[in-house]
């Protein structure tokens, strides 16, 4: 099915978004003590859907919150009862903006394990409930990788609708989904020039390959895959990890990373509980109720990291964890990047 | 300020006199500016180790992981570093006789705009407190200020002050960084990771992270060293050394000018008794 492309410039992007903003619940990246984080928005000057790739949280917690209540519970004499909570999943559409693309990716390799033996209810609704409009980052930045794994950054279809930053100083705005074409056909006051796809693709493939040629890492992945999946007993993984702190930052603020804790708000017999994100690069997150922990060290929560991300994740769904965004190395306070790690390995 | 030099021979020695297990020192990243904490425990990794005004990590923090746990350690200590450290030996948390500290005297490190970083403009203390061999000329005490936006935030009425800091507390994603990345943070087991309670449950929501931070900032009351590792750390960007700096100068008000750290084997202020503390908020 071919879907509608259109030709327009700086200005005409902006009043494409401002549309988009006036006409759906849209979440963009929201500036905020010098980081950028998703949020309700209900104007363009309140956010920067070009914000740059080092400072932008990732779009995960719109669709796996950081903190979620599961149910509500109360005890008595006869037993537990155990009620719904009063938060929705999520009532109407919405507009996501500024996605980046490996971002997009990411809710991509996601829907994978959200879609194995148990289906996520809410997780589907959001997904099914929300339009995710990308904008392709112009350059790299120096701990980006995402050209070097196994998927297709170019023609990625983890987006509804693709911003292209033509080299001509024309900008390209490209439906890829039905639900991107019925947005994109929704708002109106849209005059700009229908353009042929072929156009579109042409300049979107020279845009793409000057971005391509601005990544510091290239990673050959076919053989780091290969080797990593006989490096478990690798002496290398205790000084590639030796510099971490156990800090779990990576985990939180990785797109695709999907472990999580369950914990209660509990007063007296009634209690609320919540799923909230955790990290296996917490001491005590295999720490079991005997006392035994198969994990005390940095190295072997590394080692679990790395093989997740590259090899165990990819034998059981077909794609590889990790997307190269890059967003561990920005925010790890060491600098420890999964792509040294894994290369220190193999 | 570049001791490069210097800390290369130095652990060179100390390594060929076997007097080190391990010696922990910077290192200069591989694509920018920034420099990233190594541990050398090879002789042949030593031409690695670097000191310029760009070594802005605390590296006491790595005295708390299972690498360094009964070894032998050589340690780079600024200023700010070595006050921890001071508070480390008089919380008994590692043993002197195990450390080989080399102190800097340190001038200020730079930020990542490459201007003089915040908390070395208002040092009290550049000069490194425990040292086994000293590098640089002491510049001596100085006299304690607080920043200006901490006397801007004090001034303000409690509602509003409240009010700033929720914003800070709704901006936090509970990954813990500050607290791991704290040098003075070693407990095995925090009260905050809790997993039924009313106050810290875990969870994302403001009030528990309200709780877990303001938890986290009053254990560190009168210990904190103004390093700012914790917002180094912080994935969100935070402004965390408003809550210490706040303490921190209520603290130097009302106990005697404490500064924590400043000298070995003085305990925290709220560790220790004196006659001149002030009792007013006794009922």
């Amino acid at each position: 099915m071919n879907f509608s492309v259109f030709e327009t410039d700086k200005n005409g992007l902006q009043k494409f978004y401002e549309e988009t903003i006036a006409k759906n619940e849209t979440y963009a990246p929201v500036e905020k003590f010098g980081k950028y984080d998703y949020k309700k928005v209900s104007a363009l000057p309140e956010c920067d859907p070009d914000s740059p790739i080092s400072l932008t949280m990732s779009v995960k917690p719109l669709f796996f919150p950081r903190s979620s209540k599961i149910m509500k519970y109360e005890e008595n004499r006869e037993g537990t009862i155990i009620t719904e909570t009063d938060e929705d999943p999520l009532a109407g559409k919405r507009v996501i903006l500024g996605v980046k693309h490996c971002d997009a990716r990411g809710l991509q390799v996601l829907d994978r394990v959200y879609k194995w033996d148990y289906i996520d209810a809410d997780y589907q609704k959001r997904r099914e409930n929300s339009v995710i409009i990308s904008t392709r980052c112009n350059k790299a930045d120096v701990n980006c990788f995402c050209t070097s794994l196994d998927y297709d950054v170019e023609n990625s279809d983890a987006h509804d609708i693709r911003i292209i930053n033509g080299l001509n100083e024309k900008i390209y705005i490209q439906a890829v989904t039905e639900k991107g074409e019925d947005l994109l056909k929704g708002v109106p006051g849209l005059q700009f020039s229908v353009c042929s796809s072929e156009v579109a693709g042409e300049e979107s493939a020279k845009h793409f390959k000057a971005f391509d040629s601005s990544f510091r890492l290239k990673m050959n992945y076919k053989e780091v895959n290969e080797k990593l999946q006989n490096s478990f007993d690798s002496p290398e993984f205790d000084p590639a990890s030796k510099n971490c702190i156990s800090c779990n930052t990576c985990a939180f603020i990785c797109p695709t990373c999907h472990c999580f804790k369950i914990t209660d708000e509990k007063i007296k017999d009634t209690g609320i509980r919540y799923k909230s994100y955790d990290s296996c690069n917490n001491g005590y997150f295999t720490l079991m109720a005997g006392g035994h922990n198969p994990r005390p060290v940095k190295y072997r929560r590394w080692r679990q990291r790395a093989m997740h991300k590259f090899v165990y994740y990819k034998e059981r769904f077909g794609v590889n964890l990790c997307v190269g965004c890059g967003h561990c190395a920005i925010s790890c306070p060491v600098n420890i990047s999964i792509f040294d790690v894994v290369n220190q390995v193999v | 300020m570049d001791y490069t030099k210097q800390i290369q021979e130095i652990a060179s020695k100390l390594f060929a006199e076997e007097k080190i297990d391990i010696f922990i020192g910077y290192r200069q990243n591989a694509f920018d500016d920034n420099q990233v904490p190594i541990l050398v425990t090879v002789p042949a990794d030593v031409p690695n180790l670097i000191f310029t005004d760009k070594s802005v990590l605390n590296l006491t923090n790595y005295l708390k992981f299972e690498h360094t746990r009964n070894k032998r350690v050589g340690i780079v200590v600024k200023g700010c570093d070595s006050r921890a450290l001071n508070m480390l030996l008089t919380e008994s948390q590692v043993k002197r006789e195990n450390l080989y500290v080399i102190g800097i005297n340190c001038t200020g490190v730079l930020n990542e705009k490459g201007e003089k970083a915040q908390n070395c403009l208002e040092c009290v203390m550049p000069d490194a407190v425990v040292y086994d061999e000293m590098i640089g000329t002491p510049s001596g005490k100085k006299e304690y200020s607080v920043n200006v936006d901490v006397k801007e935030l004090a001034a303000k009425g409690l509602v509003e002050r409240g009010e700033y800091f929720q914003e800070i507390f709704e901006n936090c994603i509970r990954c813990n960084a500050c607290r791991h990345s704290c040098p003075l943070c070693y407990c095995t087991k925090c009260c905050i990771d809790q997993e039924s309670a009313v106050l810290y449950n875990g969870s994302n929501t403001p009030s528990s992270a309200f709780h877990a931070l303001m938890t986290w900032s009053l254990h560190l009351a009168g210990r904190c060293v103004d390093c700012r590792n914790c917002e180094k750390a912080c994935p969100s960007h935070l402004p965390l050394h408003l809550l210490h700096k706040q303490n921190e100068m209520v603290i130097y008000e009302n106990f005697q000018q404490h500064l924590a750290g400043m000298e070995k084997d003085d305990r925290g202020a709220f560790y220790k008794y004196s006659m001149k503390d002030p009792d007013d908020f006794i009922m």
